[in-house]
């Protein structure tokens, strides 16, 4: 929990940082398919929130619809959030994946 | 599904609408017009008791830029089409990314996601809409910066900028969004494009440090309103401190609350306790532990006490489960604490600490403290299951007297209509939000009217009190806002004449509207 060099950080720190082309996560700009799946899915689904949907071969068009339509209290995903390219890969992603151990 | 006419605006006939359509597509390109009702879907999906198309969008657009926003109000002026913008679109219990009338067009700004710049010497961020907690909580990390940011619970799929328009509430010490935003962009329905406080000054480079600016400062306007779409928002962020000790006490008692609060108020108003603490009850902390409510009752109607009191004793639950952390070095937080180890054996409360503990609920909360974005809160949709949730939540004095008061009043009503009573209080400075959160299966016709019959009750009974709401779902925007009294609402509509004569700013949104 601690952070003990968070003050002395301060006493160096300079310079306005200004965001370019960034090819980070915060460019807001998703990577790739496991990134979007660690940043939305998992926060549900692989912590007891939402059920466990890697591993159960999933069908692509069910998968799909469910982001799109929600289901009950799983809220609906915009394609301003997850375009249509980046869920397909979400989509095979989960619908191929191996289930994960239970934590 | 009472229709299945597409909606359209209020009072447009399809063939200005279609008109209008064609105009936005020349301005945004075709592929970010959305018209066809399956692309609309994510736009439609609600919580609250009220059907759908009550809600529905006529269409959703997705500008990315200022200078798109500015071309689109033209053309919207001109048809005299209202418009819905949203941020991030979450909101969920609110009302989501649902216009607040049917026919509306949403604004999506999800693609202007831009965080614009950080300050590290200052502290400060500037964000467009479209940005997530999760995308501003990487960048941090990336730059290896040690700033925090106060976020929602359910904050990893939300944003800033919408959260703090709407005067959402996190649990760092920066946890009054509002408090702590310093600066706004605003598209004005005219196209003007104004910057709040400093922002308005050529050349100024301090927007995002000075709130206030000279003459009336405008920026409250902009909050719970329609006066215009807020693009660009500065935010201040607190530096992580050397020392950070989360905490939890828990009590055994519901009338504890009472206790509690006398015994936390001092110590929050002078900032030994220096974030929003929460005091969340068995019945909060209990979904999220997780326990299920099927393995405790399956009976009728709101969850029995000796049920809750089997829950408490099987997961080491308190009645209530107060949430709070000491932030500063490790000198001042060792002294601190010993008032935090005083006051909690003085008043009969179990210390909680992340060692003592394996509940998923204690680590939602203290990651929370740290604005370590995360959707641990979701757990709650899972007690009655079904999708069904709206949040009510009235301003509290921070008294005792006065939260034990709300709390039964509350739960008697919750109980009348068969709904348990979920509900936490969060510790403004002086004041306290407390939120419940009306769950309820969304599936089941009859739980969803009783569910509306509820909220309308649990409004003018407190209301009747003298109790406000601090924020509030679409649907019931109009009989809030009619709580607040007549002279209020006289103000918001003159000035909505003003600043949007065709009132295509989200007309309704708080029950403002021309």
């Amino acid at each position: 929990m601690k952070c003990s060099s968070a003050f002395r950080y301060f006493a160096t720190a300079s310079a306005l940082i200004v965001v370019g082309n960034a090819n980070a996560d915060s460019s807001g700009k998703w990577q790739n398919s496991q990134e979007i799946y660690n940043k939305v899915c998992a926060y549900c689904h692989e912590a007891n929130v939402g059920p466990v949907i890697t591993g159960r071969n999933l069908m692509p068009d069910y998968i799909k619809s469910v982001v799109r339509n929600g289901n009950r209290a799983m809220p609906a995903f915009r394609e301003s959030e997850i375009n249509e390219a980046a869920l397909a890969g979400v989509v095979k992603l989960v619908s191929t994946s191996t289930a994960v151990a239970k934590k | 599904m009472t229709t299945k006419r597409k909606a359209l605006p209020k009072g447009i006939a399809a063939g200005e609408f279609d008109k209008a359509i064609k105009e936005l597509k020349t301005i945004l390109g075709g592929e970010n017009v959305v018209v066809d009702e399956s692309r609309l879907a994510p736009y439609n999906k609600i919580m609250m008791p009220v059907p759908n198309e009550q809600h529905a969008p006529s269409a959703a657009i997705t500008p990315d830029s200022v200078e798109q926003i500015q071309s689109v109000l033209k053309v919207l002026n001109k048809y005299k089409i209202p418009v819905y913008p949203i941020s991030t679109g979450k909101n969920l219990g609110y009302g989501s990314a649902a216009p607040v009338q049917r026919g509306q067009i949403v604004m999506d700004l999800r693609r202007m996601n831009k965080i614009i710049s950080v300050d590290p010497d200052l502290c400060t961020a500037l964000v467009e809409p479209g940005v997530t907690y999760q995308q501003l909580y990487d960048y941090l990390q990336e730059k290896k910066l040690p700033l925090w940011f106060s976020c929602p619970a359910p904050s990893a799929i939300a944003g800033p900028l919408g959260n703090m328009v709407d005067r959402g509430v996190g649990y760092t010490p920066y946890g009054e969004h509002f408090l702590f935003s310093c600066g706004m962009e605003v598209v004005m329905a005219n196209s003007e494009v104004l910057r709040t406080g400093m922002g308005s000054m050529p050349n100024s480079n301090t927007w995002q440090v000075f709130k206030w600016g000279y003459g009336p400062t405008l920026d409250g306007i902009f909050t719970q309103s329609n006066y215009g779409i807020v693009t660009k928002m500065g935010m201040w962020l607190m530096p992580a401190p050397p020392d950070f000790r989360p905490f939890s006490i828990q009590y055994p008692e519901e009338t504890d609350i009472t206790k509690i609060v006398e015994a936390l108020r001092p110590l929050r108003i002078a900032m030994v306790i220096p974030n929003a603490v929460v005091i969340a009850h068995a019945l909060w902390e209990a979904p999220c532990t997780p326990v299920k409510r099927a393995d405790y009752y399956t009976g009728p109607g709101a969850i029995p006490d000796e049920a809750v009191a089997r829950i408490r004793k099987d997961h080491n639950i308190g009645a209530w489960n107060v949430y709070a952390a000491l932030y500063g070095t490790k000198e001042t937080n060792d002294a601190n604490w010993k008032i935090i180890e005083a006051v909690a054996a003085g008043t009969g409360g179990k210390i909680v600490t992340r060692e003592n503990s394996t509940s998923k609920a204690l680590d939602y909360r203290f990651d929370l403290m740290k604005g370590k974005p995360n959707l641990g809160e979701f757990g709650l949709y899972n007690w009655r299951g079904g999708g069904g949730s709206i949040w009510f939540a009235p301003v509290s004095q921070a008294k005792g007297s006065e939260t034990l008061k709300q709390m039964k009043m509350a739960k008697d009503i919750l109980a009348k209509y068969g709904f348990d009573y979920v509900g936490e209080f969060i510790v403004g400075w002086r004041d306290m939000h407390h939120v419940i959160d009306l769950l309820y299966d969304r599936s089941d016709e009859e739980q969803t009217r009783k569910a509306n019959a509820c909220y309308d009750e649990l409004l003018h009974t407190f209301a009747k009190e003298g109790y406000g709401m601090y924020r509030a779902n679409t649907a019931f925007a109009e009989k809030v806002a009619a709580t607040y009294g007549p002279v209020k609402r006289s103000v918001e509509k003159k000035l909505k004449k003003a600043l949007d004569p065709n009132n295509i700013l989200a007309p309704g949104r708080c029950g403002i509207s021309l």
